[in-house]
């Protein structure tokens, strides 16, 4: 009878310790992780040579102007909303209420990173890499090439998705959040370009120099520019005066005609890159702004071995400097940047438009180029100036392109590929 | 303490039939229905489950019976070794038999109505072609959204013209209607789930998938995908509006207006948000 009641206590005591076990497993798997740190962007800082001791300055002067991941600040010369990017920003939470904050983190932070760099969790796996905001630059915007975009172009982005790449729809969303989402994208970019401009400050310095933290430097010769450049992006929209023929008329027909003419001429040169057939298969070895400094990177760190290697009479000292440069810069390519890719001209062909598919977009897209890649712009470059293009003529692009999808691929007539392959310059 | 186990495994019918009694009271019971075939889903779905539980109940009792009677305890007869029992074993193999086969046949009207008898194969479901029903829309699933193409307004329900019009994850149906949808999908495996029309299908890299139903009622509802895609699984979440053919038209032409834009008009007081 004792025995009986023993055996059933141990049972017991095996199940409840086992049980304890897992909670405690489980509990190890959740807590314990450190708050979520904005990273520095180490491209930039091996590219310019900043010395340890400087990194932690500029890291203290970008905590100073714009706070850590769970506590954002803004400097009113930033022209930021505080409270949207607060929404934004921190852990995934939600209060009584159900309202919630962290959306950042939530939504965007898997791929874009927390420090916007593009280079979350997910962002290896995707193909084209998710954008790094740090450098300031928007592809699909309605703004004149350089320009930054406007609040609603970016939130067009968040709200249709970028079709053809892992970018989703996040149409769903109550319009508060997106907005705040919006906000704490261009928070992520102005403090990624304020990074790089402390940066440049820090390698232009002379030897004993120390950098100016002093608020003329970092305000109102850093930071106010580049606010500027966000609250004027709106005065600088590519709005096509004239609209395009009505859809299945004569009038669209002979736009069509006319803006296969231009592909293939040497004014616009689409043909060039998009290829004879417009099926993005023309130069393919060029790469965009965010990839070409790490390719530059890694070719000059090759020469650099190169002489190294080539000239055995360098003294040892420099030797070994030389080489823990190299090094360092080697390890910053394989840990803090994404292997490098090339930028793909876009197949016309598929009827996949990632800037939007209204043709006031393609225009954009036509007339401004696309910031940050190899496409150029053949509209004016300042409202007034003389384009490439006449206005009509990039309507007439704008047709022709939106008229490949429908029409097969096989039908580009034998002329226009000889014509092609007689007057190819690359 | 001897008859402890018995009781603590008494809980289980208990407890699990008590699960499904409350449910309802917590709003963790069946999506509401606002489709015209899901009644006959919902039909299905009770007839299994009081099906289950009513065998459920008996074995659970049963178990708890043996364990109560033959309790360890207080017992000193010699357990008695049997090989087997031939009837029991074919009496326990041809019921259940006979009841998935019955479920079987019983279900087929259903699996046929929502699964064959494609509303665009023509009124005797073989001969007809894909003339007599245009879809109403293609949906893609891509990871991780619904991206939906409704044919033109000139297109009379035709897909694949310049003017198809072009939507993400913001589905709008007229109510009372035929709906029927090309499912594909661009990537991985979806599934395409609409939980208050009683619709779901995966979707296939590489196939099209008909997908036909009525909805019933005004109103918006949720799109998910049930078969997990990816990462970013949780996120391919969809909004269906069924809504009267007249806001439908009007929502569509809204569409085709704005994705025709030559020019657009941004709010103004960009960048002031001081």
């Amino acid at each position: 009878m004792k025995n009986n009641v023993f055996r059933e206590l141990r049972v017991m005591s095996c199940l409840a310790l086992s049980c304890l076990a897992i909670v405690t497993v489980a509990l190890a798997g959740c807590g314990g992780s450190d708050a979520p740190q904005f990273q520095l962007n180490m491209v930039a800082i091996a590219d310019a040579q900043v010395p340890a001791a400087q990194q932690q300055e500029l890291a203290n002067v970008l905590e100073a102007m714009y706070g850590t991941p769970d506590e954002p600040f803004v400097l009113g010369d930033s022209h930021l909303d505080i409270k949207l990017v607060r929404v934004a920003a921190g852990p995934v939470r939600s209060d009584q209420f159900g309202r919630e904050t962290g959306l950042y983190r939530r939504h965007c932070g898997h791929c874009h990173g927390t420090t916007g760099d593009g280079q979350g969790p997910t962002a290896m796996l995707l193909n084209p890499y998710p954008r790094d905001y740090r450098q300031g630059k928007f592809k699909f915007k309605s703004t004149e090439r350089a320009a930054k975009p406007t609040e609603y172009d970016l939130e067009r982005i968040v709200r249709e998705g970028v079709p053809g790449t892992a970018m989703p729809s996040f149409e769903l969303l109550p319009d508060t959040q997106i907005k705040a989402l919006v906000e704490y994208v261009k928070y992520l970019s102005m403090r990624g370009q304020t990074e790089i401009d402390v940066i440049n400050a820090i390698s232009a310095l002379g030897e004993d120099e120390q950098l100016d933290t002093s608020r003329a430097v970092l305000v109102d010769e850093i930071l106010v520019p580049l606010a500027e450049s966000w609250t004027t992006a709106s005065e600088k929209i590519v709005q096509p005066d004239k609209p395009t023929a009505e859809p299945n008329s004569e009038e669209k027909l002979a736009s069509i005609a006319k803006g296969r003419e231009l592909f293939y001429g040497t004014a616009a040169n689409c043909v060039k890159c998009h290829g004879p057939s417009a099926l993005g298969d023309g130069q393919t070895n060029d790469y965009d702004d965010w990839t070409k400094p790490l390719v530059e990177m890694a070719q000059r760190l090759k020469d650099q071995q190169k002489s190294l290697n080539e000239n055995p009479d360098i003294p040892a000292a420099e030797r070994n400097q030389q080489e823990a440069q190299i090094a360092f810069a080697h390890e910053v390519l394989t840990n803090d940047a994404l292997p490098p890719k090339n930028a793909i001209p876009r197949n016309l062909r598929q009827g996949v438009y990632r800037g939007g598919r209204r043709p006031v977009d393609i225009y954009r897209r036509i007339s401004a180029g696309i910031n940050g890649v190899p496409m150029p712009g053949v509209g004016p470059a300042t409202p007034g100036a003389q384009g490439t293009l006449k206005p009509e003529e990039i309507w007439n692009l704008v047709d022709y392109v939106m008229s490949l999808p429908y029409e097969p691929a096989s039908r580009p007539p034998r002329q226009d590929q000889l014509r092609f392959s007689q007057t190819q310059q690359y | 303490m001897g008859k402890f186990w018995s009781l603590l495994f008494l809980l289980v019918p208990i407890l699990g039939v008590a699960c499904f009694a409350v449910a309802p009271w917590y709003k963790i019971w069946l999506p509401s229905d606002v489709s015209e075939h899901g009644h006959m889903i919902d039909h299905l779905f009770y007839f299994i489950l009081w099906l289950t539980a009513v065998v459920f109940v008996i074995t659970e009792v049963a178990l708890f019976w043996f364990m109560w009677r033959y309790d360890g305890k207080g017992q000193y007869r010699t357990a008695k070794f049997m090989h087997g029992s031939h009837s029991l074993e074919i009496v326990w193999t041809i019921i259940p038999s006979a009841v998935l086969l019955f479920i079987a046949i019983y279900q087929m009207n259903a699996w046929a109505d929502s699964k064959i008898r494609n509303p665009a194969a023509g009124p005797d479901g073989i001969f007809g072609t894909a003339d007599d029903m245009p879809p109403t829309l293609e949906i893609t699933a891509r990871q991780f959204e619904w991206r939906l193409r409704y044919p033109g307004l000139q297109a009379k329900g035709k897909l694949g013209g310049d003017d198809d019009i072009f939507v993400v994850n913001d589905l709008h149906l007229p109510v009372n209607e035929e709906i029927l949808l090309d499912l594909k999908s661009s990537d991985v495996l979806h599934s395409f789930f609409l939980p208050n029309m009683r619709v779901k299908q995966d979707a296939v890299p590489g196939m099209k998938i008909p997908v036909w139903f009525r909805a019933t009622e005004v109103g918006t509802w949720d799109i998910v995908c049930a078969e997990l895609c990816g990462w970013g699984h949780y996120k391919m979440k969809g909004r269906v509006t069924i809504e009267s053919r007249e806001d439908f038209d009007k929502w569509l032409e809204e569409k085709y207006r704005d994705q025709t834009a030559t020019q657009d008009t941004q709010p103004v007081g960009q960048g002031d948000s001081e």
